[in-house]
């Protein structure tokens, strides 16, 4: 024990420069040594680029990638290319003293390479509301943001407080969310729309069935007799065409009662600050009569 | 090619029937069988039109639709493949292995990127893409293979290996290059996608398949002479180039058809009229149209189990169909193919 002691003194004394340096834990355990607060960061991950912003830390980020296009002025910092493969000569390029990336989008040769190359790789992958909220107070205390950060985490938090509020001790309509329409897949167990959906209110038919966001049988999903549904808009399938495959099954409670609806997917599917924006949006469709001006006063 | 014609002719229509029974069968086993677990009662129920709602739209809707499209698609893919294989006299041959089905699939991912419209206009335009990249790819393995007239075995099979690579590759700089989200379901789709079809779509799909079947199955036999080689063929009245072109233009339609309405399935259009073959001998005039009855029984079985395997999740119905396909061919191969002589 006092020799395991002795050798760890030592080998203090001999590097020098871990004293000043900065360990942390990144979002997936792992731990990260940082020169110091990093002044010159990478983001690889979409939702990342939209916490920077939002928290006013964006002067602190030097790159993006192809997919960060939130903010609008996201768009005007230098991209590295797309998630899976991002250019390492552009990340070098960059000079970064920090990389940001995600288990779940990038590549792990890409965080090997970088690790390589001795560039430091902080690790986010948030599966769930709270996960999100951790993610800002993370990006906040990386970026000497911490407070301002601890202010868009307690006002989101107030914000989901006050959906609950409005939706609590109302019937749980079923709900059938459409990631993709043809064919179907589906948030499932563990994803977050499959949360989004019960803190507004919502009781997901496809709650059940797998992990994540599988493939899903259409019969299974109507046969469940969803009362409400909900098809997310990508730029190929917000077109009214999706919705009128659905409309012809008049049968379904949720096309005959017209609960047929179109949610923007990029307030759900990316998991960052707006999806309490996403949130509210699911709680105004699953529960209209909770929203509407007499529920106000 | 044995027998006299009225004796092969009754022989060829017990076959059919027995077919015809087999696909009534896996037909009806798949009307009832599904993940919403609509009790048999209620599935006569909504078939004679005495129960609404959900059921019915689970029954009408999504089954019967899906099960029409799984007949027509096992249908077409194994008369191409066994058109393609008549053509090039070449087991081996089969839409995917020409490359022609990633022409199609290239075609479709290039209307899809360009967006048509809706409906009826959507899909005609994917269809037409579909059976435009078609038509190059196999043009471009022809034009490859062909030495002064002929078109050896292997520069064949190596040409359309090649030519489906390239388009394989197309497809893929598409993907790389353009928006995930505008593409999402692509992945899935290149692995047979037999979902809920609308009946405009599906009504397209008939009407394509139907010509296609038109344009090969009146030519089994010519196709038999053709065996015998082009020289032989030509003396014996058969228009060579004509009966070529005629059969090369409808296995074409038949995989674009397939591959614009459910995605690029591979295996049916190679296993089903090899397992004809072995089974029946190597006559045309049975192999095509077994091939239309058995495709269809085989791809639908397929679907059925890939819809109910995991449910209510799905599998892709390529994974099925090679997954319990490669087994009995194996076995057939290895039971059967000394006496098939293959």
């Amino acid at each position: 024990m006092i020799r395991l002691a002795a050798v760890l003194t030592l080998a203090g004394l001999l590097l020098p420069q871990a004293a000043t340096a900065l360990t942390v834990t990144d979002q997936t355990g792992r731990r990260v040594v940082l020169p110091g607060l990093p002044a010159r960061i990478v983001s690889l991950v979409p939702s990342v680029t939209e916490t920077v912003f939002t928290i006013g830390a964006q002067d602190r980020l030097v790159g993006v990638t192809d997919f960060c296009d939130y903010p609008p002025a996201a768009r005007q910092k230098p991209s590295i290319g797309g998630m899976i493969s991002p250019s390492l000569e552009g990340i070098v390029t960059l000079r970064p003293d920090l990389v940001v990336a995600t288990p779940a989008g990038n590549r792990h040769e890409t965080f090997d390479q970088l690790g390589r190359l001795k560039i430091p790789v902080y690790l986010v992958n948030p599966v769930s509301v709270q996960d999100v909220l951790d993610l800002i107070g993370r990006v906040g205390r990386l970026t000497d943001r911490a407070e301002a950060a601890d202010r868009v985490a307690a006002a989101l938090r107030e914000r989901i407080q006050a959906v609950s509020a409005r939706v609590a001790g109302r019937p749980r309509p079923r709900v059938l969310y459409v990631l993709w329409p043809d064919p179907l897949i589906v948030p499932a167990r563990g994803a977050l729309v499959s949360e989004l959906i019960t803190l507004a209110g919502g009781d997901s038919v496809t709650a059940d069935g797998g992990q994540g966001y599988p493939r899903y049988s259409m019969e299974a999903a109507l046969a469940r007799n969803p009362e409400v549904i909900l098809i997310a808009s990508h730029d190929a399938t917000g077109s009214p065409l999706v919705r009128s495959k659905w409309e012809r099954f008049t049968q379904v409670p949720a096309v005959s009662a017209g609960r047929l609806h179109t949610v923007d997917g990029n307030l759900m599917h990316r998991y960052g600050p707006r999806i309490v924006d996403g949130l509210e949006v699911l709680a105004r469709l699953i529960h209209p009569e909770a929203f509407d001006k007499a529920a106000v006063r | 090619m044995s027998g006299s014609p009225s004796a092969s002719g009754a022989r060829l229509a017990v076959l059919l029937a027995a077919l015809g029974l087999v696909v009534a069968v896996v037909a009806v086993g798949a009307l009832f069988l599904g993940s919403a677990r609509v009790p048999p009662g209620d599935v006569l129920a909504v078939l004679t039109g005495r129960v609404r709602g959900v059921d019915q739209v689970v029954v009408l809707s999504l089954r019967l639709p899906r099960i029409l499209a799984a007949l027509l698609a096992g249908g077409a893919l194994a008369v191409a493949g066994a058109g393609f294989q008549a053509l090039t006299r070449n087991p081996l041959a089969e839409p995917s292995v020409l490359g022609v089905s990633s022409g199609a699939a290239f075609g479709v991912i290039v209307a899809q990127v360009f967006g048509l419209g809706g409906g009826l206009v959507e899909a005609v335009g994917i269809a037409a893409c579909a059976f435009a990249g078609a038509l190059v790819a196999g043009v471009a393995v022809y034009a490859i293979a062909s030495r002064g007239g002929g078109l050896p075995v292997h520069t064949l099979l190596l040409a359309g290996v090649i030519v489906g690579i390239f388009f394989s590759s197309a497809i893929t700089v598409l993907i790389s290059v353009l928006d995930f989200d505008r593409l999402g379901g692509v992945v899935h789709w290149l692995l047979g996608n037999l979902g809920p079809i609308a009946p405009a779509s599906l009504a397209v799909f008939a009407a394509l398949t139907v010509v296609g079947l038109w344009l090969v199955v009146g030519q089994a036999r010519p196709l038999n002479l053709l065996a015998l080689g082009e020289e032989s063929a030509q003396q014996l009245g058969v228009d060579a180039e004509r009966l070529k072109r005629r059969v090369f233009a409808g296995a074409a339609l038949l995989t674009s058809a397939v591959v614009a309405f459910v995605g690029p399935i591979g295996f049916v259009g190679l296993i089903v009229p090899q397992v004809i073959r072995m089974l029946l001998g190597p006559d045309n005039r049975v192999v095509i149209p077994a091939a239309v009855l058995g495709g269809g029984a085989f791809l639908l079985l397929a679907d059925t189990i890939a819809r109910n395997v995991v449910a209510p999740a799905e599998l892709s119905v390529g994974v099925i169909t090679a997954f319990c396909g490669a087994p009995f061919f194996i076995y057939l191969l290895r039971a059967r193919a000394p006496e098939a002589g293959l």
